[in-house]
Formats: C-alpha cells, structure tokens, sequence
C-alpha cells in the first residue's frame, strides 16, 4: 500500500468536491485541537468557566456554539470537571447534528445508532432532562459505555433499547437522528490510518446497511416530523446517495449554523447526476474549521 | 439440590416501584424530602433501582431505563454516585465535607480516616424514620454516637459545596465508592 502518502491517496477521488484540497490533505495528518462541551445538566456554562479558569485551564468557545469549548489540555478525559459530568469530551462537529436535529421540550426523539451517546447526552441536556429520548444501540459491547456516560452526565429522560436499527419496530417519533456506522474518513486526525483503509468497495457495503437505517428511520418518523442523517465521513456514497433513497418520502432542509464554515452537499458524483435538492446537505471538513470531517442531512417526513 | 436452584433467581423485567418507596431511604438516612423524587418514574430490575422522567414509555424490549438510582444486590442499599450527584445535594444529614487533599484521595478511590477535626453533620436520625432506615445504614451494632460522626453507612460526600459521590462511613474511616471508571488518577486515557 502507498505507505508514503500515509494512505492519504484514497483521498484523491474527492479532489473534485473538496475546496482547497491541498490543505485538506496536508491538515490530515495534524493531530486534532481537543474540545468539550458544557453539561448543562450539571453546572451552568459560567461556573464551569469560572472553574477552569482557576485553574488556569486555557479553553474558547466556538464561534457557532456557545456550550462547546476548545480546550488545550493535555489529557482532558482525566480532568475532574469530566469525572464529575460537568463537560464531556466531544469532538467539536460531533456537536453539529443534535444542534442540526433541534429538539423541542415536550417531544419523543430516536437516537438509532447511539453509543458511545455523545449525541444522546447532548439531545437530552437540548430537552433539560425531560420527556423521553430512546438511545438505540445494538451492539452489547456499547451498551456499557453508553450507559456509564448518560449516568456521569447525570441524564435522566434517557432509555437504552437494543434493536437492529434497520428492523427498529415501534414509532412514531417527533424527530430521528441517524448517526450512522460509516467509513469514519473524518476521524483521520483522531485516529491516524482511518482513510488509508477506506475504499469505495467498503463505502458501497456500507452503504446498503446505511440506507436500510435511513429508510427506517424515516418510516418512524411521525408526518412533518424530522430526520437528521449524518456520518464523519467524506464518501459521497455513504452520504448523498443515502440520503437519495429516501427522497420521495421526505424532503431536505437547508442547514443553517451561523460561524461554522461549511459546503453543501454534491450533486454529481461518479459521472452520475444527482437531484439538486441534495446540495441542501452539509459538509465540513477539516481544513475549514480545524475539526475533523462531517456530513450532516436534515430531512422532513411527508 | 441441582445447581443453581437455590439461588434467587432475578427477574430480567423492569417491575415498577412507587416514588414514596423508593424516596424512603433516602428521607430516612439522608433528610432528602420525598418531592425531590416527583416527576420520575422508577423500576426495579436485578439489582439495580432505576430512575426516569415521568414521560410515557412506548412499548418497546429495554436495556435500560434512565439512571441505576441505587444497587440493591447487598444490604445496605447503596445509593450510585450518579445518583447522588443529582439528588444528593438535598442532603441534610450524613454527610461529610472534605478539603481539598481529602478530596483528590476521594476521586482517586481511597481510603481515608476521618478525624474529629473533620466536618461532618451531626445530625441523629429522627427517631420516628428508625424502622426504615436500615435501607443505607449498616448494621446497628456498629452504630456510634451520632454526635461522634455520622451514622455508619452510605454518606454523601461534599466538596465546596458540590457533591463528589458515595462514601462508605466505617469505624471512622471514608471508604470512596466512585465507580472505577470514574476515579482520578491512573486511569488511562480516553
Ligand atoms: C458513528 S457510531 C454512533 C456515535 C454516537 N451517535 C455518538 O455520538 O456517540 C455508529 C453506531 O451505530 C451502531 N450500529 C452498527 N450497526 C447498527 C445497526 N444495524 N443499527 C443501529 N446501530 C448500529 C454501532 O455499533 C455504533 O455504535
């Protein structure tokens, strides 16, 4: 393999879509700035930042998210304010999609592909601990971590089921995230060779697993009721032609995260013409906000 | 007798308890009032009590619903750190107030010996609660004068205020309960 590059060719197909690919590939080997978020759960935003400045604990908000900090810290995990759920470890555009899906009190969300629940704990602390949200996570092995963090978050209006998310059986929900398993391709400067074993056979396996999710999803979903789709991957086989599957049944919404750079979505891809409703999806990569990489849809149920 | 068949075996549903219930020991051995449990629901399966917000559930096979309140595998009944980091500052008695150094040994999950110079509430249990309180309270043979010390038993321990989780009270000493996932120090990295 192109031990060289580090892998970094199997980014070439996407020269076309991505801005700036140069630095889009140079930035994929620098490791990424460590961030977290505010439980509001637990602590208000400014006790929090009152405590990690007495510290001397160096962190920033980001421009489009006030709950979500920048911190420069060696191993955040260990800090105290983590083991007592005063913040979480999140990755900063792992913070889009909750904001992008917008709960409303008083409503039934799904997580269908929830562990290790960075998304459920943020869902339930957007809905202050009430109502009901139902994390969804097949595999056992993620139960546990799932679990462990709603309980150090202190999250209260959260229930664990265990269902394949392709045959989740019961609705209807007022809104649907679909975090799906994907290639991970955005994950490259957390996990260093993600991308050199991605490839467009393994997008296209994942792809049927990831529209049957999709199609599921939107068939819980209540009318009117919202879907987000999203995935921290570039291919736009695991991202646009998933969410092109289920165009007939639901229709995309623009995306709208004022102070977050993002692209929309393509389409043409691989000779093929797309609809161009799909340019309603979002992108973010790496280079743009030094983050990692995203796709996010947000979809609304005829 | 074959193996196994004398052991209880645990149901594995969720079997719903009323609030007053499980409120119980917690008024009794922490003072906390019954309505900081209203506005949840609350079940029991094998050894766990859980807690959730009062929504209507659907029906669905569950993993889990909500928080792991208390373990009740061992008497007493423990109360979760999780647990008391939500409900616990209500507490107005057993309780112990740490300084710092104290503290970090707490989160790192040692042991500790409480001295008479500690902080700590005094407050006797009101006779009236005396049948129930065996919930989180050991054994009464162990019990000490109340105003030497809290009760033996499950604390809440403080820190400036803010509440770091469960502490086992023993024979003068503080015995951390946080879960090891959750303890300063040599954990490795997430
Ligand atoms: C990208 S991760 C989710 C991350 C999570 N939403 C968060 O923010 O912490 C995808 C999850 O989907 C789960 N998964 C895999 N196959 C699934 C299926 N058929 N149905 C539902 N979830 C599935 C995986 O086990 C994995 O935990």
């Amino acid at each position: 393999m192109n031990s060289f590059s580090g892998g970094m060719d199997n980014l070439e197909r996407y020269r076309d879509i991505v801005p700036d690919y140069e630095a889009f590939k140079a930035i994929q080997s620098r490791p990424l700035p460590g961030s977290c978020r505010i439980n509001t759960l637990k602590i208000e935003r400014d006790a929090l930042l009152g405590r990690l400045e007495e510290k001397g604990m160096l962190c920033r908000a980001f421009d489009w998210y006030s709950l979500g900090l920048k911190l420069d810290i060696e191993s955040p995990g260990k800090m105290v304010e983590n083991l007592l759920g005063y913040i979480h470890i999140q990755e900063e555009l792992s913070m889009v999609p909750p904001l992008v899906l917008d709960p409303q009190p008083g409503e039934t969300v799904l997580d269908l592909c929830a562990s290790p629940g960075s998304k459920t704990t943020q869902i339930s602390q957007m809905m202050n601990n009430r109502e009901l949200v139902i994390a969804n996570e097949p595999s056992l092995d993620r139960v546990a971590p799932l679990r462990a963090n709603c309980e150090r978050l202190g999250v209260l209006n959260v229930a664990i089921t265990r269902y394949d998310g392709r045959i989740f059986p019961r609705g209807p929900f007022d809104r649907i995230l679909v975090d799906a398993p994907c290639s991970s391709e955005g994950r490259e400067r957390r996990g260093p060779g993600t991308i050199s074993r991605s490839s467009r056979t393994k997008s296209l396996e994942l792809q049927k697993l990831q529209i049957r999710l999709l199609q599921n999803a939107v068939r819980l979903a209540k009318p009117g009721g919202v879907v987000v789709y999203s995935t921290c991957t570039y291919a736009p086989e695991e991202n646009e032609l998933v969410v092109n599957a289920v165009l007939d049944e639901a229709r995309l919404e623009k995306i709208l995260l004022p102070g977050l750079i993002g692209c929309p979505g393509v389409n043409r891809w691989s000779g093929e013409t797309l609809s161009d409703d799909l340019l309603r999806c979002a992108r973010y990569y790496p280079h743009q906000n030094d983050t990692g990489g995203f796709f996010v849809a947000r979809l609304i149920k005829n | 007798m074959s193996p196994g068949s004398s052991r209880t075996r645990t149901r594995n549903v969720f079997e719903p308890l009323s609030a007053s219930e499980v409120a119980q020991p917690w008024q009794s051995r922490f003072g906390i009032p019954e309505d900081v449990f209203s506005g949840y629901q609350f079940f029991r399966k094998a050894k766990s009590i859980w807690a959730i917000s009062d929504a209507p559930l659907p029906r669905l096979s569950f993993e889990s619903l909500g928080m792991r309140i208390m373990n009740i595998k061992d008497r007493p009944w423990k109360p979760t750190t999780c647990a008391l980091q939500v409900f616990g500052k209500h507490a107005t008695r057993n309780l112990v107030h740490l300084d710092e150094e104290q503290a970090r040994l707490f989160l790192e999950g040692g042991t500790q010996v409480i001295g008479p110079d500690m902080k700590l509430d005094l407050a006797p249990e009101p006779a009236s609660d005396s049948a129930s309180y065996q919930a989180f309270d050991l054994a009464s043979d162990q019990a000490s004068d109340p105003v030497s010390g809290p009760m033996p038993g499950y604390v809440v321990v403080f820190y400036r205020g803010e509440v770091l989780g469960c502490g086992l009270y023993s024979h003068g000493k503080l015995i951390s309960q946080i879960p090891k996932e959750r303890r300063a120090g040599e954990q490795p990295g997430r």
